[in-house]
């Protein structure tokens, strides 16, 4: 159960058209994550999923099941809010209870569930609190545990941490990984943090001015990014792009380093900071002039500008000694990836 | 042009300029003796000062007054009679027969105006909060509409009270509507119960935007997530009403229940327009009564209408403590 396909969808505000014909297909029990840019439409889209909002155009399909003019009430999910919506004159009991004693539970029930998912998030000693009496991290706990009592078909979480503080969210990220583990339902998960999306996902979408770019794993859309903004989007830092003309067969980078080209024309050069490294001889390499380097102990971020004067950066291991206004040579092992004047990757890798 | 506009600038501030010179040396050497709260004082004296002369020195006034006897108007006119005047006021043989109350029309305002309270302050706040959640509903028009429902605050009470006498007298509109329907004409404001239904109905009309108003701030307030919340948990809409609406409105639902229950035992202006008290007695309030006791009968006794002012002061004094008292109980629960 919670299988659930998008058909041609679009959602027009006035005559704004904001999501354009999405398709996408979420399997049973998989960990499904929504990162964008802001104003990408992830949020749009997960309100339509969740019936808060009616698309346009196209098909909702949940189990098979046309849902896309059912009511969010009747289409058996839990959504999670960015600002967690509870209803700050209920204790966390009540809270919990609102949403099962609409469907005219047994009050045993009732009760039981919320024992669970109590001992489940270890909200459990926090029932009779008002939600003003409780930290950020509480108040997360307890808009998940309104979600669970549900037992949904699937659960909808609209930027569930961006409200708690940086080590917080790590914290909660790894207990909602293991919350995913031992519910297996289906969860959609939107963000703007690709840290979120690349621990958390079985799958990514990718998402920009409410299209789809690309659907793949973590590791899939790190490795193979299907076109420049996959690949400037996911990683940290970005990924460095050299635009080259390749002629024969290869471009030369800034400096002199060839790479092998399967096409000529103009091309973008795409490698990710971690993969450059010193240059230790005097073969042809990718020069440059350093601007700021931010010693981070176990490892040091460099920013450069390339002698064409294109911005890069790179990510070297331990603590070189290297100062702003040194020159620099760098390479790489791996090879880089390549895209077309279109914007789409030409290399299979 | 650029240079007209700043001569015109100076010519506008050089009186300010003047006074903030002169007041600015003293100004200092008061701050450096008393600090910051001298400060706060000399700021607060002019309000204090208009506070003092129009509202704490007739309050007085108006209790001194309420113990003395006669007819005159000035104080050195009048003799002291200690607390006859509310003896009175408040005596009766038997206080389940207003008739057998020495002062009979003072009971029969107090009645009128307990009765017109209850049923007006319940009509303005049932209509207020309905009027207030289809405002804040996503309807076609909803600028027009929050500015029509607000329109008759803005009207003078004596405007008010002209517009729907002209409207329900004998030759009024309303008659002319019902004859032209084939009816009988009816006297609207010769009824005892019409007319008190008039002054209901017409002070509900008058006021209702502005408790509109605050009631829709209250709802505005309310995330729209908690209803989003809901939605999801498949609540019915009555259910949300109760259990999500109507907590959160209860700071603005105390709020109008106060202001529209001091309103409604004050009530005089549009009333006494419309049906001056009348017919007989039936629409006579509180505040009419004072009035016409203290200025506008034969036998006027201001020392009467000062102890009847004073009695109802403290009940409304008695009615705002309450409603505070209830409606910070319950954001105290909020709380905890």
């Amino acid at each position: 159960m919670g299988r659930i396909v998008l058909k041609g969808i679009t959602k027009s505000f006035g005559n704004a058209e904001v999501i354009h014909g999405i398709d996408l297909e979420i399997g049973e029990g998989e960990l499904v994550v929504f990162v964008g840019p802001s104003g990408c439409g992830k949020s749009t889209l997960l309100r339509l999923i969740a019936g808060l909002d009616r698309p346009t155009s196209g098909r909702i399909e949940i189990d098979g099941e046309d849902v896309t003019r059912v009511s969010a009430a009747d289409r058996g999910l839990a959504m999670v809010f960015q600002s967690y919506a509870l209803y700050p004159h209920m204790t966390v009991r009540q809270n919990l209870s609102f949403g099962l004693e609409n469907t005219r539970m047994p009050k045993s029930e009732i009760a039981s569930r919320i024992d669970e998912a109590g001992r489940m998030l270890e909200i459990g000693d926090l029932m009779e609190r008002r939600p003003t009496q409780l930290s950020g991290g509480q108040r997360q706990r307890v808009a998940i545990g309104r979600a669970i009592v549900r037992n949904p078909t699937a659960f909808l979480l609209d930027e569930p941490l961006s409200n708690l503080d940086a080590e917080l969210r790590g914290t909660m990220r790894a207990e909602l990984a293991q919350l995913h583990e031992r519910l297996a339902t289906t969860m959609i998960y939107v963000t703007h943090d690709q840290v979120e999306a690349m621990t958390l996902a079985d799958r990514i979408v990718v998402l920009r001015k409410g299209m789809v770019e690309q659907v793949d794993t973590p590791l899939g859309l790190y490795n193979q990014p299907q076109n420049l903004f996959v690949a400037g989007f996911i990683g940290s830092p970005n990924m460095n792009f050299f635009r080259i003309r390749a002629t024969g067969g290869s471009a030369e980078l800034p400096g002199g380093l060839k790479v092998p080209v399967p096409c000529d024309g103009e091309v973008t050069i795409g490698i990710r900071p971690q993969n450059l490294k010193l240059a230790v001889d005097d073969a042809p390499a990718l020069e440059g002039e350093i601007r700021l380097v931010e010693a981070l102990g176990a490892e040091t971020v460099i920013h450069a500008d390339a002698v064409d004067g294109t911005p890069m950066v790179t990510v070297l291991s331990g603590q070189p000694a290297l100062g702003a206004g040194q020159r620099i040579r760098l390479t790489f092992d791996e090879l880089p990836h390549l895209f077309g004047t279109d914007g789409m990757r030409l290399n299979p890798h | 042009m650029a240079g007209f506009g700043k001569t015109l600038g100076r010519a506008v501030t050089w009186p300010l300029t003047l006074v903030a010179r002169a007041v600015d040396p003293p100004l200092r050497v008061w701050q450096r003796w008393t600090g910051t709260g001298g400060m706060a004082a000399v700021f607060l004296a002019p309000n204090l000062a208009i506070f003092g002369v129009f509202v704490l020195i007739p309050l007085v006034l108006n209790f001194v007054y309420s113990m003395t006897g006669g007819t005159g108007i000035l104080l050195d006119q009048r003799s002291f009679i200690g607390m006859e005047q509310y003896g009175r006021l408040l005596e009766c043989e038997d206080y389940t027969r207003r008739i057998t109350c020495r002062e009979d029309q003072f009971w029969t305002a107090v009645t009128n105006t307990a009765t017109f309270v209850i049923f007006q302050v319940t009509l303005m706040v049932t209509v207020s909060l309905i009027t207030a959640l289809i405002l804040n509903r996503n309807i076609r028009g909803r600028g027009f509409f929050r500015a029509v429902f607000f329109f008759p605050v803005l009207l003078s009470p004596v405007v008010v009270g002209l517009i729907w006498r002209w409207i329900l007298q004998r030759q009024g509109l309303l008659n002319l509507i019902t004859v032209n329907l084939g009816l009988e004409p009816e006297v609207w404001l010769n009824d005892r119960f019409y007319a008190f239904a008039a002054t209901v109905g017409v002070s509900t009309w008058a006021h209702m935007g502005f408790y509109t108003l605050i009631l829709l701030a209250g709802l505005q307030a309310i995330p729209r997530d908690l209803y989003e919340a809901a939605e999801m948990d498949a609540t019915p809409p009555m259910r949300v009403f109760r259990r999500i609406t109507l907590p959160l409105l209860g700071p603005n639902f105390a709020v109008v229940l106060v202001l529209a229950l001091i309103r409604g035992v004050q009530i005089f202006d549009e009333v006494y327009v419309l049906t001056g008290g009348g017919p007989g007695t039936s629409t006579l309030y509180l505040t009419q009564y004072i009035y016409e006791v203290g200025f506008a009968s034969i036998l006027r006794n201001p020392g009467l209408a000062a102890a009847a002012s004073i009695l109802m002061g403290a009940v409304l004094v008695v009615l705002t403590l309450l409603q505070l008292w209830f409606s910070r109980r319950a954001e105290g629960r909020r709380a905890r």
